[in-house]
């Protein structure tokens, strides 16, 4: 049934699209600085910073690529998930409060300052600036697009405007986020976010409820994905039709990768009160719980829905939650899960919008010894340069901007995580040794993720690794090794750290 | 467990996850299950040690330890994650109802608990940033 025909669906994605543009308005008057503009003026308070982190945090994918892949593979795609019991203390523990505390004695706005004032180092900042420029590009690049054909199939847009459907869709979503982040800033990205997030998991608990009961309950879903053909008790197995490698993989690059996600990172920045970060995991890992329900529900509901042929097998994965929702759930739920969907994929989007804003006009320059004078001004600017080459790539190189999309928060996490998890818990890590994991998280994840799945080059080898391999946990436990090892090669005499930073450290 | 040993875990577990990850063989799954569950309480380890000690979190430590290794360890053990428990497989009901929810209340707990920043550590915290940036 065409989106289209369905009123309320039509009236909540625009009614969504809607309050954006009102808490851009509002968030206009109130952005003066740019600190206003990187960090919301650090006015957040930590149930907000709790919602906002998860909000950018979680994409499109948990509400539409989760579910598909778990109609895919089984629950075994359930191991990118189980981490988040102890991702959020772990974040907490290693660089929260570091960073919270870093900002509190500094002017650090972005991951790339904080690397700055921790090593003292322009070249580990540029470094560490590049590697988020490259998953900025993906991350933004996947997600527009996710946008465009969201709104293309929500607002019928296909039928009116054939070829120029998606470019409409695009442009239509992107007007939107760049009103409210060129106009509002981070202020803006976090009221939105705040919205959006709450949105999230109103969605994600109703649609779970609707998945459990549709189903006939856990145990009645249970039972007939195990007495199908088509799925069989190994779907509901821990390591079913997968290789255990991939789901000790899963589990080890989304449990320890979340530590180098600038967009999640850069919200702990924002907290108004350092000392409220006592509740940081729990209301981040609270909120992201919720969340993850509709990955579960759907995940498990459609399957048996299939096989209790009340729902055709589908023929792509990723219509796992379009279809049910179309299916099982009143026109109102459909409506808020869609709006749902289009917060998750723009709450990330817009963190991503200010990052890479923040990358081409404090951090680069930085690097090279220079600082731009007009911060606000030239911050609005390159938000709408950064977010139309990530839109202009995504249209030219669809294939390639998606492939990495793919693994932007593997490239993310190997580049990031050992220099600032270890870095700023441990005073010997040598700026030397920084720059060495950070290259070598970002260069060797895009090299090995780039030969295990493009498919551009045939001639080009596949990467000699195992079966269910993933080449994401091979770069993250490279990088953590290469960190360790130059330390011990570079560090045997302490760099200079300065006081506060030093302070900062052992608080 | 203080700074050392858990700067020792960290590089063992990461020469671990990349030997499991780039040979395939039965042993080195288990390495690899291991290194995942011990990697997360290594670094929390680091970070929450003062003076190279982590004095009272010790406990908590060792308890998300025990849940994240104990579970990989039943996890790999089981063959087609073992019998059905309620209406999933034993692994799988593990995976739902210990490897997140158990995990979670322990370091919420433990970390709300041990979490130490008085008003007069910001306010030395500050003075010192004063005074790096006075002197620059």
């Amino acid at each position: 049934m065409p989106l289209l025909d369905r009123p309320w669906i039509v009236a909540s994605a625009l009614v969504y699209l809607a309050v954006n543009l009102g808490i851009g308005l509002w968030a206009l008057r109130r952005t003066r600085s740019p600190r206003d503009f990187w960090v919301a003026g650090q006015g957040l308070g930590v149930l907000v910073a709790g919602l906002v982190t998860m909000a950018s945090a979680f994409s499109g994918f948990v509400f539409l690529g989760g579910p598909g892949l778990t109609y895919r593979i089984g629950l075994t795609s359930l191991f990118i998930n189980l981490s988040i019991g102890f991702t959020s203390g772990l974040l907490g523990w290693s660089v929260a409060k570091r960073l919270r505390l870093l900002a509190e004695v500094r002017e650090v706005y972005t991951i790339p300052d904080a690397v700055l004032c921790r090593f003292r180092s322009r070249t580990a900042s540029g470094t560490a600036a590049v590697a988020i420029l490259i998953g900025t590009v993906g991350y933004l690049g996947t997600q527009l697009l996710a946008l465009g054909r969201l709104l293309e199939a929500v607002l019928g847009l296909r039928d009116l405007l054939g070829a120029w459907s998606l470019p409409v869709g695009v442009g239509l979503g992107l007007a939107v986020l760049l009103f409210y982040s060129v106009a509002g800033g981070m202020v803006a990205g976090v009221y939105t976010d705040v919205f959006q997030g709450a949105l999230m998991i109103l969605a994600a608990c109703l649609v779970f409820g609707y998945a459990m009961d549709a189903g006939g309950g856990l145990g009645t879903i249970a039972a007939s994905i195990a007495g199908s053909e088509r799925f069989g008790r190994p779907f509901l197995e821990p390591f079913g039709s997968t290789p255990a490698l991939t789901a000790i993989g899963f589990y080890f690059v989304f449990g320890i990768g979340v530590l180098g996600q600038p967009h999640m990172l850069h919200k702990f920045f924002m907290l108004r009160d350092p000392r409220r970060l006592r509740w940081l995991p729990l209301t981040l890992g609270g909120a992201q719980i919720l969340c993850l329900l509709i990955w579960f529900g759907v995940g498990i509901a459609v399957p048996a829905l299939v096989a209790q042929g009340r729902l055709p097998a589908l023929e792509q994965p990723d219509d796992a939650a379009p279809m049910f929702l179309l299916h099982f759930t009143p026109d109102a739920v459909t409506g808020l899960a869609i709006a749902g969907i289009l917060a998750a994929i723009m709450s990330t989007a817009d963190s991503f919008m200010n990052i890479g804003s923040a990358v081409l006009v404090r951090d680069l320059p930085r690097a090279f010894g220079r600082k731009v004078n007009d911060e606000l001004l030239w911050g609005r600017i390159a938000t709408v340069a950064v977010t139309l080459a990530a839109a202009g790539l995504a249209f030219v190189y669809d294939d390639l901007i998606a492939l990495l999309g793919t693994f932007s928060f593997g490239t993310l996490g190997a580049a990031l995580a050992p220099a600032l998890a270890v870095g700023l818990n441990w005073k010997r890590v040598t700026a030397a040794a920084a720059t060495a994991s950070i290259a070598t998280g970002a260069g060797l994840n895009l090299i090995l993720e780039f030969l295990a799945k493009q498919t551009l080059f045939p001639a080009l080898p596949k990467p000699p690794l195992p079966p269910g391999a993933l080449p994401t946990a091979v770069s993250l436990a490279a990088s953590f090794a290469m960190l360790l090892a130059v330390t011990w090669w570079t560090g045997r005499r302490e760099e200079r750290i300065d006081a506060d930073v030093l302070a900062v450290m052992e608080t | 467990m203080g700074n050392r040993p858990a700067l020792a875990l960290l590089a063992l577990c990461a020469l671990a996850m990349l030997l499991a990850s780039c040979f395939d063989a039965a042993p080195l799954r288990w390495l690899g299950g291991l290194s995942a569950a011990t990697f997360p309480v290594a670094l929390i380890a680091l970070g929450a040690a003062r003076g190279g000690r982590i004095g009272g979190l010790r406990w908590p430590l060792v308890l998300l330890w025990i849940v994240l290794a104990g579970s990989w360890i039943v996890l790999l053990a089981l063959p087609h994650g073992g019998p059905d428990a309620g209406a999933l497989p034993l692994g799988t009901a593990l995976m739902l109802f210990v490897m997140v929810p158990a995990p979670f209340a322990i370091v919420c707990w433990a970390y709300a608990s041990r979490f130490d920043l008085s008003e007069e550590d910001l306010e030395r915290i500050r003075r010192l940033g004063r005074h790096d940036q006075g002197e620059e």
